[in-house]
C-alpha cells in the first residue's frame, strides 16, 4: 500500500517535471518575435531595434535554452511566477485575482452536475429502457453533443435578450454567475449522468447479487450497501475527466459572459504574447490536474480494495 | 459496424458534395440583402455581409467535418504506433512512452490546443497540429493495453521467437485484434475534434474568417444576437447533430466490439 501511494506520487512528479519542460520549450518555439509584440504592447507605436534589443536583454530572452529553463523553474519552485512582460506587474496577484472567480464557478458548476445527474440517473435505471430511462439517455446524449459555446449563447439569447432576466456579461453581481455556471453544470451533468447510470446498471449485473438476496437482505439494504459503492468506482474514475471537461469549459464561458477569470487572463495573455503569464496558468492547470488525479488514483485504491495488484 | 459504415458515407458525401449543393458562392457579399430573415431566395437567411448561410454551412463541412476526419486519423496513427512500441518495446521504453503520455493527459486537451494555436499564430496548420499533439493519448493508451494483452499469446511469442521485424509484428499480429477497439476509439475522437475546431474558431485561434468554419460562423453570429438570434442557431445546429451523430454510431460501435468480445 505505502510502496503503491509512493509509486503514485513518484510519478506525479516525474508528470509535472515534464509539463514543465514541454511548456517551456512550447513557448521557447513559438514562431514570431516575442520581444518586439512585448514591445510594441508596452510602447504601441512604430520600434526601433535597439528598443526591442532592451526589450529582449530585459525579460531575458537573450539567454539559452536551458539557462533560460534555469531561471524560470528555479523562482517556480518556491511559488514565485515572476513578472508580467507586458505590464511588469508580479504575476501572482493577478492570476489569484482570477483564480477567485473560476474557483467558485467551477465548484458550483460541478455541484449543479452532481444534483442533477445523481437523482436523474436512479429515476432512470429504476426500470433500464422504460420511458424515463429513453429520455434521460437522449437528454444525456444530446447534452454531451453540445459545444459549452453554443450552450451558452442560447441562454444568453433566452435568458437575457429575450426574456431579460439574467445579466449576460460581466461578474460584479451574484447574479451574473447564474448563467455560466448553469451552461457549465448543465454539461457536466449530461457526461455524468451517462456514468452513473452505466455505473448502477453495471452494479446491479454482479454475480454476487442474487446470493446476498436469498440471505434475505431488503431491497433498500442492497441498493444502500452493495449497488451504491459499486456503482461510485466509476464516478470517482470520471472526476479527473469531469475536471478536464469544466476547465475547457471555464476557458469559453468566460469569455462568453465577460468573467475576469483565469480563463480569460489566458487568452489575453496569448494574444497579447504575455509569456510569463501563459506559463503561469498552463503550469497551475497542470498542478491541479495532477493533483486531483493522484487524490483520485489514492481514493480508488481506498474504496476498490481489488485495486493495487493491477497495473492502473 | 453497419451505422458507422452509414455514417462515414453521410460524412464523406457532405464534404466531397456539400459545396456542389450549395445554392450560392459562400463569400460572395450581397450588402443590401445583409442580415435578411430566412426566405424563399435564402432558405437560412444571409449573415452581416448578405452571405447566404445555407451555402457557408454547406462549404462549412468540408472545414468542420473534414478537417475533424483528418485530425482524428492523425491522432490514430500517432497514438497506435506510440502504443504499439510501448507494448513492443520492452520494460523502459513501457515507462518512457507512458510517463511522456501521462505528461500530454496533465492538461485538459482543449486548453492545452488554444495554448499551442494561440501562440503558433491563429490559422488552419497552427489548428491542426494543435489538435493532433493533443488528440493522440487515448489511441496510444488502448493500443498498448491491448498490445500488452497480446504478449503472451502463442501467434505473438512465436513471430518474436523467429525475429520478425517490429513492423510485421505490429501489423500482422496486432493491428488485426486492435482494429475494433481503436475504431471506438476513433468516433470519439472525431466527435471532439468537432468539437475542437468550432471551439477555437469561435475563440479566434482556429479557421480564419472568411473562410465559412462553424465555430468562427458562430463568433460572426453573436454580434448581432439581438437583431437576427436565428443567425447563431444553424452552426450550432450543425455541430450538434454532427457530433450526436457521431457519439450514438460509436455507442452502437462499443456496444457489438463487447458483445463480440464475450463470444470470442
Amino acid at each position: 500500500m505505502i510502496s503503491n501511494l509512493l509509486g503514485l506520487l513518484f510519478r506525479s512528479i516525474v508528470v509535472l517535471s515534464g509539463t514543465a519542460i514541454v511548456t517551456f520549450a512550447l513557448l521557447w518555439n513559438a514562431p514570431g518575435d516575442p520581444a518586439q509584440a512585448i514591445a510594441m504592447a508596452r510602447f504601441d507605436a512604430l520600434l526601433t531595434e535597439d528598443v526591442i534589443d532592451q526589450v529582449r536583454r530585459e525579460v531575458g530572452l537573450d539567454a539559452s535554452f536551458w539557462s533560460a529553463f534555469g531561471d524560470w523553474i528555479g523562482p517556480l519552485l518556491v511559488f514565485d511566477f515572476g513578472h508580467s512582460a507586458v505590464t511588469g506587474r508580479p504575476v501572482w496577484p493577478d492570476l489569484w485575482t482570477s483564480i477567485t472567480y473560476t474557483f467558485p464557478l467551477a465548484l458550483v458548476s460541478l455541484a449543479i452536475g452532481l444534483a442533477v445527474s445523481i437523482p436523474l440517473a436512479i429515476l432512470a435505471t429504476k426500470r433500464p429502457g422504460g420511458l424515463l430511462d429513453r429520455f434521460a439517455v437522449a437528454i444525456a446524449s444530446l447534452g454531451t453533443a453540445i459545444p459549452a459555446f453554443w450552450l451558452g449563447l442560447l441562454l444568453i439569447l433566452l435568458f437575457s435578450v429575450q426574456l431579460a432576466w439574467l445579466p449576460a456579461m460581466g461578474a460584479r453581481t451574484p447574479a451574473h454567475a447564474v448563467l455560466p455556471a448553469l451552461t457549465l453544470g448543465l454539461g457536466t451533468a449530461a457526461s455524468l449522468t451517462r456514468i452513473i447510470r452505466s455505473g448502477i446498471l453495471e452494479a446491479r449485473g454482479q454475480p454476487f447479487l442474487p446470493a446476498i438476496r436469498r440471505r434475505g437482505v431488503t431491497s433498500k439494504a442492497m441498493d444502500r450497501d452493495h449497488i451504491a459503492p459499486h456503482a461510485a468506482i466509476p464516478v470517482v474514475t470520471v472526476i479527473g475527466l469531469e475536471l478536464a471537461f469544466l476547465l475547457e469549459g471555464l476557458v469559453v464561458v468566460e469569455v462568453i459572459f465577460g468573467r475576469p477569470g483565469l480563463g480569460t487572463f489566458l487568452t489575453s495573455a496569448i494574444v497579447a504574447r504575455d509569456f510569463p503569464h501563459v506559463q503561469a496558468v498552463v503550469v497551475v492547470t497542470a498542478l491541479v490536474f495532477v493533483t486531483v488525479n493522484l487524490l483520485i488514483d489514492v481514493i480508488y485504491q481506498l474504496i476498490d480494495p481489488r485495486i493495487g495488484e493491477r497495473d492502473a | 459496424m453497419r451505422s458507422v459504415l452509414i455514417l462515414s458515407g453521410v460524412i464523406v458525401f457532405f464534404i466531397m458534395l456539400g459545396p456542389a449543393l450549395a445554392p450560392y458562392d459562400p463569400s460572395a457579399i450581397d450588402i443590401p440583402n445583409r442580415l435578411s430573415p430566412p426566405s424563399g431566395a435564402h432558405v437560412l437567411g444571409t449573415d452581416a455581409f448578405g452571405r447566404d448561410i445555407l451555402s457557408r454551412l454547406l462549404h462549412g463541412a468540408r472545414w468542420s467535418l473534414g478537417l475533424a476526419f483528418l485530425i482524428s486519423l492523425i491522432g490514430l496513427v500517432i497514438g497506435t504506433f506510440i502504443g504499439l512500441a510501448a507494448a513492443l518495446g520492452g520494460k523502459l521504453a513501457d515507462w518512457v512512452v507512458m510517463r511522456t503520455t501521462d505528461t500530454f493527459l496533465a492538461f485538459p486537451e482543449l486548453v492545452a490546443a488554444v495554448v499551442i494555436a494561440g501562440l503558433m499564430g491563429a490559422g488552419t496548420w497552427s489548428l491542426i497540429f494543435a489538435l493532433s499533439v493533443t488528440g493522440w493519448m487515448r489511441y496510444a493508451r488502448v493500443a498498448r493495453g491491448t498490445g500488452l494483452s497480446l504478449q503472451s499469446r502463442g501467434y505473438v511469442v512465436q513471430a518474436r521467437l523467429a525475429r520478425l521485424p517490429f513492423w510485421y509484428i505490429a501489423r500482422w499480429h496486432y493491428l488485426p485484434s486492435l482494429l475494433p477497439s481503436l475504431t471506438v476509439v476513433w468516433t470519439g475522437a472525431f466527435a471532439r475534434a468537432i468539437l475542437g475546431i468550432s471551439t477555437l474558431g469561435f475563440l479566434g485561434f482556429g479557421v480564419q474568417p472568411p473562410m465559412p468554419e462553424w465555430g468562427s460562423m458562430l463568433l460572426d453570429a453573436r454580434i448581432h444576437m439581438r437583431s437576427t438570434p436565428l443567425q447563431m442557431i444553424w452552426p450550432g445546429l450543425a455541430v450538434v447533430l454532427s457530433v450526436l451523430a457521431i457519439n450514438l454510431a460509436g455507442d452502437a460501435l462499443r456496444d457489438a466490439v463487447a458483445n463480440d468480445d464475450k463470444q470470442a
